[in-house]
């Protein structure tokens, strides 16, 4: 297994240059979800999403609970393949024009590329530098020096080096709440994706630690595609440069930011965020 | 506004219906403490009573132990010792001609031939047999005279004690009219003694006399039994030496060593006997029984614990929801199962079906293969296995089962497979409950009675580790199974009673100690995850 | 397209599309190798139910009415003898062959197996009442004590001590409370081997496992729920009947069940304190007084199952026996392991909170 990815990953590398002449142009999209049905058993949970996620760019799913947009999100990168009553009807998501439920993809591969930070912040029960390097460990990566630059790399980019240098060898678990989202979202980067999932990241944060993370996701977005879930409209507003409005499993409204916010198209999409319901 | 008035205002101290100055609320709380009170007390009192009855044993044990030693009896062991090491070397020299005569019975000699050609050789047989009749006769002689005073002395207490009664139910004349000897041990154990110098003289003889024959030790033309012959001699040659070990014990052995309450102790926790109605001294040594009773645990240990963390494993996190469904309840059915059938199923099927399959021709290469016995440790283990497989199961799974969900999502969502995922994150989050059930379920196989009793052989001995892999298919004996076995044939209050009561004390003591151990390691996780 | 687009398609397809790793092929092989070890304990817990089913099965069903081999069901063990008679060969239980044989002037050479004749009846009769007598007595005590632990008792260091110790106890081999029903109930208390000494030694042996499953059961409902009612003005013993015990009640039922299959599968705790090897009269025939009835050694289907293995050779004629006895006491008991196990999915569907 590793002898094979790491060559794969150099020949990615070699690639490189293709995509990054595709950098230039911003609103690519990365992701593309095509008349898109998909349930849970025989409740159905979405109803013809069609959308465009572009790269480098934060875009962020907004709406009512239960309304579907956690499951988009878990349907980006296969976690809902976990869940045995889980069925697409119909449709496609495409990456890279890389249709990611073709049977012929592997939902690891996939996720490895397509990196997730949930709800509820959740370090394995290890040290804070075994949880940054598992992603590595199960790819059978051993070399010491560079378990320990992806440390200090991801721990930097999440913005909690500073914070835990001294004390890496400590449990994940004794991190405070922000710290711990921090360190799911360094271990999240370690494996080296180009997409972010983020399942209301800060729900379960004071104000203090909501402002570090998002502070986080504005310099990620450099180098990282994210889609962000929330329930917070100013979080939202705040973040994203595009927001995509669901109701009752269907995607009404999706647009620029300042767009959604400022003048919606749809009444749905007005009343939800000047808040009359939801 | 004034303190009393409002308590006044606020009566809330009410008056209830009360019967004898109780509540029906007390009384209830009555009734419910009460019973806790007896339920607690009941159980304690099952510790104390095993410790009542248990601890007895020891000053028993070591008044048994004395008069061994008085009566010169362990004097006359230490030679046994000497005379059992000739006859073992007379059984190996016994062997090499069985086997003789059986390799010319498949050469094809008939009886009256094999009989002409092994003749050659009889002589020594015949006369190494004879060196070994003095030892032997000098050990039964002095065996018996110390014996019968032992018997006597033994007969005298109990009259004692019976003239004793008689004197406290006020019958004095009966009581004058029973006859009371001293038994004074030292006497015949002089006459024994005095005879020191025709043993040590016997033992001359036979070094002398063994060294005289051996080299005209019979020559067979044949490799495997010339082999033997040549082991024959150099064990020969080693019991030559060990004589004059075994000649300055018995010349060092003193009468008047007493015995303390600490070799009581130490000869039942690590005494290698457990011998019961014999006529010269009981011993009550629990290795044996240990020994017998980890050899089918560990032996059931050895299936159980990858099959059940096996399957909790894949029933938890591989199997379909509709497969998780059915396998939990059937698992959890086969806990339900009596040990009583599954014991009943090993004496008629499994015990034969495991001699059966050892017998196989594909087989013959393992050499312990064929193996004699169907009850043996393995066929008792490889029950107990079924047995402890539900527990380690169930316990396993739900440790499994609390690893929190967002664990595996967190993992998966890295890339991971499910194997890495399982292996790396599930299985060590809950490793502390499936070590735990592991603990459980060896307990459960240590304490289980009636397999080991219908299917474990039954033989008192310590089973043969030395031999390797192959000790697992030989019979023992096991701490429940004496137990069941002998129990019912004990004396209220005897030494063997109280020594049954101590092995259950030392079962309960290590079913209390794997439970704790157990419940210590799950805690400790408990407090880790936070 | 254009091309770069292309190059970015593919290199997307290379990486994603599944490889047949090395890890891939060692994750099918370990699966493959958990389902195995997980049918193959399946299959051998199966392979006893079977081999009992079978051949018990012949025993005791019939092919004619009434399909069931009502002596076998309802008649004391008796020795079988087998013998030949005027070209016939018969095999008769002993009470049979008595009245046969004065029929009949010839003296009939017959070969006999103990316990091979006759049927179960006394065993049935006598585990029936061990069980219920264990499990009044362990319910009474059991369920009581549990309510004190969880509802009255104040939380601390003694508590705490109290639980631990019985929840060790429950893991205490039950050939060790045997010794304690011989040497308190049988010996030191005079009972002899009777049923009154077998009912407290059952009894005792799964008390621990009925008081820490029914605590615990109640102490897992939420505190909010006592609260609630006592905010109302309920007294305590309200609170439990109205809000405590019906929520706790699956948990009670279903350990209390588990406890009837324990009392009523185990042999060791009976074998020295309530079993009789043989006993021809059933427990309530012949008694001078009623309490004689607690005062009796019975018959019980574990111990003679284990008698009837352990004590006689396996051939032709015993064998039916042994296996028709072991199919009725599986039976028995996986009726009641059964029962919890349905009772305890019912249950869950119903009180959920």
């Amino acid at each position: 297994m590793s002898l094979v990815s790491l060559r794969l990953q150099k020949e990615i590398k070699m690639d490189t240059p293709a995509v990054d002449s595709q950098r230039v142009d911003r609103n690519r999209p990365l992701i593309r979800i095509s008349d898109f049905d998909f349930s849970y058993g025989d409740k159905q949970a979405l109803f013809d999403i069609n959308m465009d996620i572009a790269e480098h760019k934060v875009t962020a799913f907004i709406g009512p609970s239960g309304c579907g947009k956690s499951t988009l999100l878990r349907c980006l990168n296969r976690m809902n393949d976990l869940i045995e009553s889980a069925r697409i009807n119909r449709g496609k998501v495409e990456v890279n024009g890389v249709d990611i439920y073709d049977e012929r993809v592997d939902a690891t591969e996939l996720r490895k590329r397509i990196g997730m930070v949930f709800q509820k912040s959740n370090p394995f029960p290890k040290s804070i530098y075994e949880n940054v390097i598992y992603g590595l460990r199960i790819q059978g990566i051993k070399k010491k020096s560079q378990l320990d630059e992806t440390v200090e790399r991801c721990l930097k980019g999440a913005a909690l080096w500073e914070e835990v240098k001294d004390r890496l060898d400590t449990s994940g678990l004794s991190l405070s709440g922000g710290q711990q989202q921090r360190l799911c979202i360094a271990r999240a980067m370690a494996v080296g994706p180009e997409v972010l999932l983020m399942d209301e990241p800060c729900s379960a944060l004071d104000p203090v630690a909501t402002a570090k993370i998002e502070e986080l996701i504005h310099e990620l977005k450099n180098d990282y595609t994210i889609v962000i879930v929330t329930h917070n409209m100013q979080q939202a507003a705040r973040v994203s440069d595009q927001t995509a409005f669901f109701y009752m499993g269907n995607l009404i409204e999706m647009n620029a930011t300042d767009q959604i916010f400022m003048s919606p198209d749809k009444e749905q999409t007005e009343a939800y965020i000047s808040g009359r319901f939801g | 506004m004034d303190k009393r008035s409002f308590k006044s205002r606020y009566q809330l101290a009410c008056n209830r219906k009360s019967f004898l100055g109780l509540t029906r609320e007390s009384a209830l709380k009555g009734l419910f403490g009460g019973n806790a009170f007896v339920s607690i007390v009941v159980l304690g009192l099952i510790t104390l009573f095993l410790f009542k009855e248990g601890a007895g044993f020891f000053g028993q044990y070591r008044d048994s132990l004395l008069l061994y030693r008085q009566s010169g009896l362990e004097y006359v062991e230490l030679m046994r010792g000497q005379q059992n090491a000739l006859s073992a070397l007379t059984r190996y020299l016994n062997s090499i001609r069985s086997r003789q005569v059986e390799k010319l019975a498949e050469e094809g000699y008939d009886f009256q031939e094999s009989r002409a050609i092994t003749e050659e050789s009889e002589d020594f047989f015949y006369d190494f047999e004879d060196l070994a009749v003095p030892l032997r006769e000098h050990v039964i002689e002095a065996n018996e005279i110390l014996s019968a005073a032992r018997d006597s002395y033994q007969e005298m207490q109990n009259l004692s004690e019976h003239r004793k009664s008689l004197l406290e139910s006020g019958r004095q004349d009966e009581a004058d009219a029973l006859e009371i000897r001293e038994i004074d041990f030292a006497l015949f154990f002089d006459i024994v003694k005095s005879r020191e110098s025709e043993y040590i003289e016997i033992n001359e003889n036979l070094i002398r006399g063994i060294e005289e024959i051996l080299p005209s030790v019979p020559y067979f033309g044949d490799a495997e039994l010339q082999a033997k012959t040549e082991r024959f001699k150099e064990l020969a040659e080693m019991f030559i030496e060990e004589v004059s070990k075994f000649e300055e014990n018995v010349l060092a052995w003193e009468r008047a060593r007493s015995v303390p309450i600490s070799e009581a102790f130490t000869s039942f926790i690590f005494g290698k006997k457990w011998v019961t109605n014999s006529s010269i001294q009981d011993w009550y040594g629990l290795i044996p029984l240990m020994s017998g009773s980890f050899l089918v645990a560990l032996v059931a240990m050895f299936f159980a614990v990858p099959l059940g963390i096996g399957a909790a494993i894949y029933v938890n996190q591989v199997a379909r929801s509709l497969e998780r469904d059915l396998i939990k309840p059937y698992i959890e059915f086969i806990s339900a199962i009596p040990s009583v059938v599954i014991g009943f199923f090993g004496i008629a099927v499994f015990g034969t079906l495991i001699r059966e399959v050892s017998g196989w021709e594909s087989l013959a290469w393992i050499d312990f293969f064929p193996i004699s016995e169907r009850l043996n440790a393995f066929t008792a283990g490889g029950l107990l296995a079924l047995m402890a497989i539900p527990t380690i199961f169930t316990l396993a799974e739900d440790a499994l089962n609390n690893v929190p969900l967002s664990y595996k999502e967190a993992s998966m969502a890295m890339g991971s497979t499910r194997l890495q995922t399982i292996l790396r994150i599930i299985v060590p989050t809950a490793l502390s409950g499936i070590i735990s059930a592991v603990l459980l379920g060896f307990g459960r196989v240590i304490g289980e009675t009636m397999v080991v009793l219908l299917c474990a052989g039954n033989r008192i001995e310590i089973p043969r580790f030395a031999e390797g892999i192959g000790v697992v298919f030989e019979p023992v004996h096991t701490m429940t199974g004496i137990i069941a076995q002998e129990l019912g044939e004990v004396v209220h209050g005897s030494m063997h009673y109280r020594a049954l009561f101590m092995v259950g004390l030392v079962l309960f003591l290590i079913s209390l100690l794997i439970n704790y151990f157990a419940q210590k390691i799950v805690m400790k996780f408990q407090i880790s995850r936070g | 397209m254009s091309p770069s687009k292309t190059v970015v398609r593919e290199s997307m397809e290379k990486s994603l599309f599944g490889k047949s790793t090395k890890s891939k092929v060692v994750e099918r092989l370990v699966f493959a190798l958990f389902r195995l070890s997980t049918y193959f304990v399946l299959l051998c817990a199966a392979t006893i139910f079977v081999d009992i089913v079978y051949k018990g099965g012949k025993t005791v069903f019939r092919s004619e009415f009434p399909f069931l081999n009502v002596e076998f069901l309802s008649d004391s063990p008796q020795t079988l003898h087998v013998f030949e008679h005027q070209g016939r060969k018969y095999e008769m239980s002993d009470s049979k062959f008595r009245s046969f044989r004065e029929g009949i002037d010839e003296p009939i050479v017959t070969e006999t197996y103990a316990y091979s004749g006759g049927g179960i009846w006394p065993c049935i009769a006598g585990t029936l009442l061990l069980v219920a007598g264990a499990m009044i007595i362990a319910m009474t005590l059991g369920v009581l004590s549990a309510i004190f632990l969880s509802e009255y008792s104040r939380p601390g260091k003694i508590l705490n001590a109290v639980r631990l110790s019985i929840l060790n106890l429950a893991g205490v081999p039950s050939i060790v409370f045997g010794i304690f029903g011989m040497g308190m109930f049988v010996l030191a208390f005079g009972w002899n081997v009777s049923l009154i000494a077998g009912w407290f030694t059952l009894a005792f042996m799964v008390l621990p496992i009925i008081i820490s499953a029914s605590e615990e059961s109640m102490r897992a409902i939420p505190q909010g729920m006592r609260d609630a009612s006592f905010a109302l003005g309920a007294t305590q013993w309200t609170t439990i009947r109205t809000n405590v015990l019906p929520y706790a009640m699956p948990g009670i039922l279903t350990s209390s069940i588990i406890g009837v299959a324990r009392v009523a599968g185990e042999t060791a705790p009976i074998m020295f304190t309530a079993a009789y090897a043989l006993r021809d009269q059933l427990p309530w025939e012949g008694l001078e007084r009623w309490y004689d009835l607690f005062f009796q050694g019975v018959m019980a289907l574990p111990y003679h199952i284990y008698v009837v293995s352990a004590k006689i050779p396996q051939n032709e004629y015993t064998s039916r026996m042994q296996y028709g006895t072991a199919f009725v006491f599986l039976f028995i008991i996986a009726a009641i392991a059964l029962s919890s196990i349905l009772l305890r999915i019912r249950m869950r569907k119903k009180y959920r909170w």
